[in-house]
C-alpha cells in the first residue's frame, strides 16, 4: 500500500495532474502494471466509495476521483491489452423506463469502473424490452436499474419479467437503486441486490460477483 | 365523484350498518360483525400493523368517537388508561355492532387558520371581474305588453343583451324575485348569461372566492368584487396529506388504488367546502351568495380537483390529460356555492408548470414589464423557475426534492408550530427563532437554510460540505457542539433538555449533503435559463420569491448556501401567497384571466432532464463557495476601509421599534421583515437601545411575550455616527455586530438609520471594484 501512497492520495483529492504523474513515475520504476491498478488505483476507489457513502465526502469530490481514476487508466490500459487484464465482471446500467434521471446512474457506473468492472450504459427512460435484448446480445453478469420516482419504481418488475420472458433472468443477478427503492423492495420484486449509494453500490456487485 | 356508497341511501336491512370515517368524512355501508381493521383495509384506508392484523403488533390504533365496550384483554397492554378513556382501541380487535364514528390518523389535520383582513390589500388595475352584478331598472309599461319576463329584462339592459341567455334555476325563480325587486333590479352575470335576478340590496357587488391548491396547505380567499379587497383569508392543511406528503406519492396512491382519484378529489372538495363555509361565516354572507371562484395548484392538485387522472404526470414525457384554463359549473364538483356559480381552473403549462406558477408569474408583474428582466422563484419540493419579461419568457421545474421544505432532513418539518425559521450568530452562540415562540421541536426549510448560511460563514462548513470543528476564533463557542460519531461529524442545534420533544436537535453530516442536492437543483435550473436567455447576473433587474419556502427564506442566507445568485438583496422581493393574489388578479379582471391563458403559449419551458449541460450545473452548484471574512487589520482592507463613510452606505428606511410594542410584536416583526434585530425609540422618537434575536428568544422562552421591548433592549449600545469612516467603526469593538444604530452627532438620541453588516461588506465591493477599474 505505502509503495503508492502519493498516487493513492492524488486519487483521494482528485488531483488528476500529481496522480497521472505518480502513475507515470510507478511505471517508469518498473512496479507491476496489477500493483498499480489494485493497491494503487482500485482500492483508493473503495476508500472513495467508502467516505461517500459515510458522507464525508459528496458528489462533485467523488466524481473528480473517478475521473482521476479514468485518466490514470489510460496511461496504464494499453500495457494491459498485451498481457490481457481480467475484468471483475459485465454491467449493464440503465435508468429505467419513464425516468430521466442520470446523475445517480452515473456515479455507480464511474464507480464499478473504477472498481473494475466493465460497464455497458443504456442511459435514461429504457424499456424494459431494451434492457432483455442487450442482456441477450452481451451476456452480462450484473444488469443494474435505477429509478428516481415513486412513480417510475414499477418499471423495475417490469424489467425483470421482460428478462424473464427473454428467459435471462436466471443468467444475471440483479441490483436495483435510487432514492425512492429500499431493501424491502428489492426483495419483494424478487431483485438480488440493493445498494443504497454508489459507494455501496461496488460492495453489492463485488459480492454478488463473489468477490470480495 | 362516486366513491361507492351514498350515505342517504341507506338500506333498511338491519345486517348493514354505517361506518363513519374521519378526518376523510367517509361513509362505508359494512356488515354488522365486521372486524374494523378488515373494513378499513378493504377501504384503502391504511393503518400500521405489523402484525397482520392479529392483535399482537398493537400498532393499529383509532379512536372510536360513538359509544365503545371496554378494551378486550388483548388491547389492555397496549393502551394506557388515558386512551381507554378516550376511546381509543385497536381496529383489529373492534367488531362493529352499531352504527359507529372512527377518527383514524392525526387530528392535527383540521386545523384552521383564520385570518380576518382589516385593511386587505387593494389591487392597483381596472376591474372587470368575471362575474358582474348589474343594476337595472325595468320598463313598467313592457309590463303591461304582455312580454316575458326575461325580455323585459333583455330590453332594459340595451340592445347589446338581446342575446342573452339565462339559466333555468334563475328562470324558475325569476317571477317570485321579480315581484320581491319590483321594477329595481340587479343581474348577475356571467357574460352574456344571466345566473340570478336579485334585489339592490346590501351585497353592493357581490364576492367570488380564491383557492390556492397547495400539495401540504390549502388557502381560501373572499374577496369583494367591487373593489377587490381581500376580506378574509383562512389556511388550513390539505387533509390528502395522508395519503402521501409529497404529491408523487399521491400520484402513486390514485395508480394503486381503483378508489384513489375519487378519494383524493372527494377530499378536497370536502376541505373546500369546510374553508368556504367558514370564509362565508366571516364576511356574514352564506354561500348562496357566491356566484364566482377561481382555483389555482400545480397541474396535479388542479386534475385532482376536477377529477381528471393525473396518472400520464406520473412518468416522462410527464404528460397532463389538460393544460388549458377551464370554466365549469361548480356544481359539476359538487363545490358548494350558489348552484349556478362558476369554478375557473387556472391553466397549466405542462406537468411540472402548473396554474400555481402561472399565477405566480401574473403577480410579479414580469409579463407587463418591457425591460428589466426579473427572475421568479417558486420554493416547494418542486423549484418553479422562470426568467424573462413579455419579450422573452422561460421556465423551467428542477427536481429540489422535499429538502427545502424540511422533508428528508433527520430533524425537519414543515412550517409549523415549534419549527425553528430562523437561525443567526449573534454574541458568539446561535440564536435562533422557532414558530408559536414554544421550544424547538425540528428545523423548517427556512430555518435549515440560516443555519447552514450561518455554520458556512463560522467555517464549521466547509466550502465541500463537511461539518468540521471550528477553526476561527469567533466561533470556538460552537466547538463542543460539533459532535462525531462514528468518523462524521454532526452539529447540536439544540440539546435534549431546550428541546420540546426532549429529544436533541442534530444538523447531520447527511443533512448538510440533502440540502446541497436541492440547492444545486435550484442553482443549476437558473444557471439553465440565463444561458439559455444569454444573460448574467448583473443582467437580472429584480427577483420574486414565493412558495413555503421562498416567502420566508432569509435572502442573505439563500445567497450564501447559492440557492440563488449573488444579487443585491435590495432585488430581491418576497410575494407572499402570490399563487392566490395571481388567482385573484384572474378573478377581479377578464384581461388577466386571459393573459394567463396567453401565457400558456409565449412561455418556453426547458426540460432540464433532457438537457446534457445541465446535469454539468448540477454537479457545479453541489459544493458552497468560498467566502473569507474581512479582516479589517489586513492593511488592504484598512485603507478600503478609511475612505468609506457611515452615512453614505447606511441604511436609511430601517423599521425602528416604539419601547411600548410588546416582545412578541417584536417577534412577528422579525418574521415579517426577515430582520433579526431592531432600534427601539420612545415616544419622541429618540434611540433607547436595541433588541436582537438573543434578547427576544431569551425573553419568549421564560413566557415574557408580552413584555413591553423597552424592558428587554440592550441599552447604550455602541452605536455610529454618519461622518465616521468605517475603519473607526469596526475597529471600535471586538464583538461583532449585525447591525449598528447611526445618530447624530449634535443629538446622540437621533437615529439617522442603522449600519448593517451587508452594508459594509456591498460597501467594501464596490469601492474595491472602482479602485480595480481605475487602475486598469
Amino acid at each position: 500500500m505505502s509503495e503508492f501512497q502519493a498516487l493513492s492520495e492524488a486519487v483521494l483529492k482528485g488531483d488528476i495532474k500529481t496522480a497521472v504523474a505518480e502513475t507515470q513515475a510507478a511505471m517508469d520504476a518498473g512496479a507491476n502494471i496489477q500493483d498499480i491498478l489494485d493497491t494503487g488505483l482500485i482500492a483508493t476507489m473503495d476508500e472513495v466509495g467508502d467516505r461517500f457513502s459515510k458522507g464525508i465526502i459528496f458528489v462533485p469530490q467523488m466524481l473528480r476521483s473517478a475521473k482521476t481514476m479514468q485518466e490514470c487508466m489510460k496511461l496504464i490500459t494499453p500495457l494491459f491489452q498485451k498481457g490481457g487484464v481480467t475484468s471483475k465482471g459485465k454491467v449493464l446500467i440503465g435508468t429505467v423506463k419513464g425516468d430521466l434521471h442520470d446523475i445517480g446512474k452515473n456515479l455507480v457506473l464511474m464507480m464499478m469502473e473504477g472498481a473494475g468492472f466493465t460497464i455497458t450504459d443504456l442511459g435514461v427512460d429504457v424499456t424494459p424490452e431494451k434492457f432483455a435484448q442487450k442482456t441477450q446480445e452481451i451476456e452480462p453478469d450484473i444488469v443494474a436499474m435505477s429509478a428516481l420516482l415513486s412513480t417510475t419504481m414499477p418499471s423495475m418488475p417490469l424489467t425483470i419479467e421482460a428478462l424473464q420472458n427473454a428467459g435471462v433472468r436466471d443468467k444475471v443477478k440483479i441490483m436495483i437503486g435510487g432514492a425512492p427503492v429500499t431493501d424491502k423492495y428489492a426483495q419483494e420484486i424478487k431483485a438480488d441486490a440493493y445498494a443504497s449509494d454508489a459507494g455501496s453500490a461496488v460492495t453489492k456487485a463485488k459480492s454478488l460477483m463473489g468477490i470480495s | 365523484m362516486k366513491e361507492s356508497h351514498n350515505p342517504k341511501a341507506r338500506k333498511k336491512r338491519t345486517e348493514y350498518i354505517w361506518l363513519n370515517v374521519l378526518p376523510d368524512d367517509l361513509w362505508l355501508n359494512v356488515r354488522r360483525g365486521d372486524t374494523l381493521f378488515d373494513v378499513l383495509q378493504e377501504a384503502g384506508i391504511e393503518l400500521d400493523a405489523d402484525c397482520g392484523g392479529l392483535g399482537k403488533c398493537g400498532k393499529c390504533k383509532v379512536r372510536i368517537l360513538t359509544s365503545i365496550k371496554p378494551p378486550s384483554s388483548d388491547e389492555e397492554g397496549f393502551l394506557n388508561q388515558e386512551e381507554i378513556d378516550q376511546g381509543v382501541r385497536l381496529a383489529c380487535r373492534t367488531q362493529i355492532n352499531s352504527d359507529m364514528v372512527v377518527q383514524v390518523g392525526e387530528t392535527e389535520i383540521g386545523t384552521e387558520y383564520v385570518q380576518i383582513l382589516k385593511s386587505g390589500h387593494r389591487p392597483l388595475f381596472q376591474l372587470d371581474p368575471l362575474v358582474k352584478k348589474q343594476f337595472i331598472t325595468l320598463a313598467t309599461h313592457h309590463k303591461d305588453e304582455g312580454l316575458s319576463d326575461f325580455d323585459r329584462i333583455k330590453l332594459a339592459m340595451g340592445p347589446d343583451y338581446l342575446d342573452m341567455t339565462a339559466s333555468l334555476s334563475c328562470l324558475r325563480t325569476l317571477p317570485q324575485s321579480m315581484k320581491e325587486t319590483e321594477a329595481h333590479g340587479a343581474a348577475v352575470l356571467h357574460e352574456k348569461h344571466l345566473l340570478d335576478w336579485q334585489g339592490w340590496g346590501k351585497l353592493a357587488y357581490g364576492y367570488g372566492l380564491v383557492f390556492d391548491l397547495g400539495t401540504t396547505t390549502l388557502v381560501g380567499k373572499l374577496i369583494d368584487l367591487s373593489d377587490g379587497t381581500e376580506v378574509a383569508v383562512i389556511s388550513r392543511l390539505n387533509g390528502q396529506i395522508r395519503y402521501g406528503s409529497d404529491i408523487i406519492s399521491r400520484l402513486q396512491y390514485v395508480k394503486d388504488n381503483p378508489n384513489g382519484l375519487a378519494r383524493l378529489h372527494n377530499l378536497l372538495i370536502g376541505n373546500l367546502n369546510r374553508i368556504t363555509r367558514r370564509l362565508v361565516e366571516v364576511g356574514g354572507l352564506v354561500t348562496n351568495d357566491i356566484f364566482i371562484a377561481v382555483a389555482a395548484g400545480n397541474t396535479i392538485m388542479l386534475h385532482l380537483l376536477l377529477g381528471l387522472p393525473p396518472d400520464g404526470i406520473a412518468e416522462a414525457p410527464f404528460a397532463p390529460v389538460l393544460s388549458d384554463g377551464m370554466t365549469i359549473k361548480a356544481s359539476d364538483i359538487d363545490l358548494q356555492l350558489h348552484p349556478e356559480a362558476l369554478l375557473y381552473t387556472m391553466p397549466m403549462k405542462s406537468g411540472y408548470i402548473g396554474g400555481d406558477l402561472i399565477s405566480v408569474i401574473l403577480a410579479s408583474g414580469a409579463t407587463e414589464q418591457e425591460d428589466k428582466i426579473i427572475l421568479g422563484l417558486d420554493l416547494g419540493t418542486n423549484g418553479e423557475i422562470f426568467l424573462g419579461n413579455r419579450k422573452r419568457l422561460m421556465t423551467c421545474s428542477a427536481a429540489a426534492g422535499p429538502a427545502l421544505e424540511g422533508a428528508r432532513i433527520s430533524s425537519g418539518m414543515i412550517a409549523k408550530d415549534g419549527a425553528i425559521e430562523a437561525v443567526g450568530f449573534e454574541k458568539g452562540n446561535l440564536q435562533y427563532r422557532d414558530i408559536a415562540n414554544i421550544k424547538p421541536k425540528g428545523l423548517c426549510g427556512s430555518g435549515l437554510v440560516d443555519l447552514i448560511a450561518v455554520l458556512l460563514q463560522l467555517g464549521i462548513i466547509d466550502e465541500e460540505g463537511l461539518i468540521t470543528t471550528p477553526r476561527m476564533s469567533i466561533a470556538q463557542g460552537l466547538a463542543p457542539k460539533v459532535i462525531n460519531k462514528n468518523g462524521v461529524n454532526n452539529f447540536l442545534v439544540a440539546p435534549a433538555e431546550e428541546s420540546y420533544d426532549d429529544k436533541p436537535i442534530f444538523l447531520t453530516q447527511q443533512d448538510v449533503r440533502e440540502l446541497q442536492l436541492a440547492k444545486a437543483a435550484v442553482a443549476a435550473g437558473i444557471a439553465t435559463l440565463m444561458d439559455e436567455m444569454g444573460i448574467g447576473v448583473e443582467d437580472i433587474d429584480q427577483v420574486y420569491m414565493a412558495g413555503a419556502l421562498g416567502n420566508y427564506v432569509n435572502p442573505h442566507s439563500a445567497i450564501r448556501i447559492g440557492l440563488i445568485p449573488r444579487i443585491d438583496t435590495d432585488k430581491i422581493t418576497s410575494l407572499g401567497n402570490a399563487a392566490s393574489t395571481g388567482a385573484s388578479m384572474a378573478l377581479l379582471s377578464k384581461f388577466y384571466w386571459q393573459m394567463a391563458n396567453e401565457l400558456i403559449d409565449f412561455i418556453e419551458h426547458i426540460e432540464l432532464s433532457s438537457r446534457l449541460d445541465f446535469n454539468e450545473y448540477y454537479v457545479e452548484h453541489m459544493d458552497f463557495t468560498r467566502e473569507e471574512p474581512l479582516d479589517v487589520h489586513h492593511e488592504e482592507v484598512e485603507n478600503v476601509m478609511k475612505t468609506i463613510a457611515v452615512g453614505s452606505v447606511m441604511t436609511r428606511d430601517f423599521p425602528a421599534m416604539s419601547s411600548t410594542m410588546l416582545a412578541r410584536e417584536i417577534a412577528n416583526m422579525s418574521r415579517d421583515t426577515g430582520h433579526h434585530g431592531f432600534p427601539v425609540v420612545d415616544e419622541e422618537g429618540h434611540l433607547v437601545g436595541v433588541v436582537t434575536l438573543a434578547d427576544l428568544a431569551s425573553c419568549l422562552r421564560a413566557g415574557n411575550a408580552d413584555l413591553p421591548v423597552g424592558d428587554i433592549v440592550t441599552k447604550f449600545p455602541l452605536v455610529a455616527f454618519p461622518d465616521q469612516s468605517l475603519y473607526e467603526v469596526l475597529t471600535a469593538t471586538d464583538e461583532d455586530y449585525g447591525r449598528i444604530p447611526v445618530v447624530s452627532r449634535e443629538d446622540e438620541g437621533h437615529l439617522l438609520g442603522v449600519l448593517r453588516r451587508q452594508d459594509i461588506i456591498r460597501a467594501y465591493r464596490n469601492k474595491l471594484a472602482k479602485f480595480v477599474q481605475a487602475e486598469a
